[in-house]
């Protein structure tokens, strides 16, 4: 008894450990965005500095237009699911419940998009936006992620466990394909959508790279972009402050929206890997 | 109303006489919008890149391109060629990261979804601490380590003169960068590895263990031969995803010392990101690629080949 009540405070005291040194960063970052920028980690207590300052936040927020970046990263966010909704349940119907030639061909053509991630294929994509005249518009960003193979496997996936009857008695009713899908499948494959809808969000939110290259507006850049500019601006002296404000405004949607809905969330996400 | 029924009426005669024509093309007009993205942004551009990667691109408009074979990829691996000078080094760095990531940041996401799996005090914090960094961007989570790294103002190199320690250079120091990148990835990613094994591990019954205590079986004997076992399909699932996550995850480079000192951090995906600009590059940006993809495929390959096997042996 003495043995396991041991092994109980040695798993707490290593759980706070681990889950305190995960936090830090995060609190760091917090606590630093509002220290006056001249006063090092040295200054004053090490949490709070001298006092508590929004300067950091005003500076951040003009390096850099982020009512245009937020605008962009929304429309960017939602405009790719909005789209991804409709295709990825148009395609996984089909492939779960249709028979057609060449199904098992044309599934494994889309798994390749799996395979070959779309950020890896950058250069082509790049010269495909140029000549498809997007460049530079927010279109670009959105229109290689209308397509979502993994969307369409786990809706494949999420239709093939609805009963056929159902669909069958639907049918019988008079219902076409559009109703079968609102009254039927779609209904019962909500967790699906909530699971994908999580990981597209978070992580188009997120992105950097692709719409770093297909855009040079400032108007058309998401939030990550700005975030860049802060950071290439502020690199000069060291103005970590300032740079941890903005990273503190970028972060923060996702982060909260995660302590508002964390068990939804994780299992979303574990959901999401089943294939 | 009307309106609307008599529209049915003549739609559904319409339907009628073309039906098996329609209803024969219906699959594929359902699959179109997806298959025509996906072919136009991973097929064409796959096929592409191979094609561009065979030749010497124009330097302007009128002088047009030449067929060279795999000179450019002979170039790449050239010690003495400009662009072969740092390629060979990225290739072995990218190897090291994406097996480091993997090898530290799995385990360590079972140690987590182990933890998390008990009733632990505060659990729904300890919860939010571990897997928040997977939703950070990869950019901003790099701008909070850029500051935590830092040589001068740094928390971490405060922390260790506070200790008569004399403090490092991490991203200055061509020993250290790299695995400072490694480190960031590892915080970020391991929570969302445990997400899978906390999944993994509710599947698991009870009553498996409460028997094997019955048998007199310790907590190590177990996890050996009970939770590791039955997380077999679990951990070859998760190796898929990590690897290929970790040939793709680059953008914090871009704030962790773009590739540097000396390209001695810089990653594949990366390197071809900095290269895209030059127009001179763009056969030798297209052989990277080709190269990249060549490295997922072989990864991705084994691992599923891996999976099938787990599968079988089950």
């Amino acid at each position: 008894m003495n043995n396991s009540r041991r092994a109980e405070i040695g798993i707490t005291l290593l759980t706070s450990v681990l889950g305190l040194l995960w936090l830090l960063p995060l609190v760091f970052a917090v606590l630093m965005s509002l220290r006056p920028q001249a006063e090092g980690l040295t200054v004053g207590s090490v949490f709070f500095a001298s006092r508590i300052t929004f300067d950091n936040y005003a500076a951040a927020l003009s390096v850099a237009p982020w009512a245009w970046h937020a605008i962009t990263s929304v429309i960017f966010v939602f405009g790719t699911l909005a789209v991804q909704l409709v295709t990825v349940t148009m395609a996984g119907y089909a492939f779960a419940r249709m028979k057609f030639f060449g199904r098992g061909a044309l599934l494994f053509i889309m798994l390749l998009q799996i395979m070959i991630p779309t950020a890896v294929l950058l250069v082509q994509n790049f010269a495909t936006i140029r000549e498809l005249g997007l460049f530079d518009t927010r279109w670009a960003l959105m229109l290689p992620y209308w397509a979502s193979a993994f969307g369409v496997l786990l809706l494949r996936q999420t239709f093939r466990e609805v009963p056929r009857e159902l669909e069958e008695a639907a049918r019988i009713d008079g219902a076409n394909l559009l109703q079968i899908l609102f009254r039927v499948y779609i209904p019962l494959s909500v967790p699906a959508y909530v699971a994908f809808a999580l990981v597209s969000i978070s992580s188009h939110w997120n992105e950097f790279m692709w719409p770093f290259i297909v855009t040079r507006s400032e108007e058309v850049r998401p939030l990550t972009v700005g975030l860049n500019k802060l950071y290439s601006t502020t690199e000069v002296g060291a103005l970590y402050g300032q740079l941890l404000a903005g990273t503190v405004i970028v972060i923060a949607p996702l982060v909260i929206m995660f302590m508002l809905f964390q068990r939804r969330f994780i299992q979303s996400f574990a959901s999401s890997g089943i294939k | 109303m009307d309106g609307i029924a008599r529209a049915e009426v003549t739609s559904r005669t319409a339907v009628n006489k073309r039906k098996p024509l329609f209803s024969l093309l219906l699959p594929y007009l359902l699959i179109a919008p997806t298959m025509i993205l996906v072919f136009i942004f991973t097929v064409y551009p796959s096929i592409n890149s191979v094609v561009d990667s065979l030749y010497d691109p124009a330097r302007n408009a009128r002088d047009p391109s030449e067929f060279v074979g795999l000179q450019n990829y002979a170039d790449l691996f050239d010690p003495d060629h400009y662009i072969g000078s740092a390629f060979v080094q990225i290739i072995g760095q990218t190897l090291i990261f994406a097996v480091a990531t993997v090898v530290i940041s799995v385990p360590l996401a079972l140690l987590f979804a182990l933890l998390l799996n008990r009733k632990v005090p505060l659990q729904g914090v300890w919860r939010f601490s571990l897997f928040y960094p997977s939703l950070l961007p990869l950019i901003g989570a790099a701008s909070i380590w850029a500051f935590l790294f830092s040589d001068t103002v740094g928390l971490i190199n405060t922390v260790l003169r506070s200790f008569g320690g004399r403090g490092v250079n991490w991203l200055g120091d061509p020993g250290f960068v790299l695995w400072a990148v490694i480190a960031v990835n590892v915080w970020k990613q391991a929570g969302y590895y445990m997400i899978f094994y906390l999944a993994g591990l509710q599947n698991i019954p009870r009553d498996f263990y409460e028997a094997a205590s019955l048998d007199g079986a310790n907590s190590w004997q177990q996890f050996r031969f009970l939770t590791l076992p039955l997380l077999r399909r679990t951990t070859l699932f998760i190796l898929v995803v990590a690897f290929t996550f970790a040939f793709q995850t680059v953008e914090q480079l871009q704030v962790l010392g773009m590739g540097g000192p000396g390209d001695r951090s810089n990653l594949l995906l990366y390197y071809i990101f900095q290269t895209i600009p030059e127009r001179r590059n763009w056969g030798y940006v297209n052989a990277m690629t080709v190269v990249l993809v060549l490295i997922l495929l072989v990864f991705t390959v084994s691992n599923f080949v891996l999976f099938e096997r787990g599968r079988e042996d089950e």
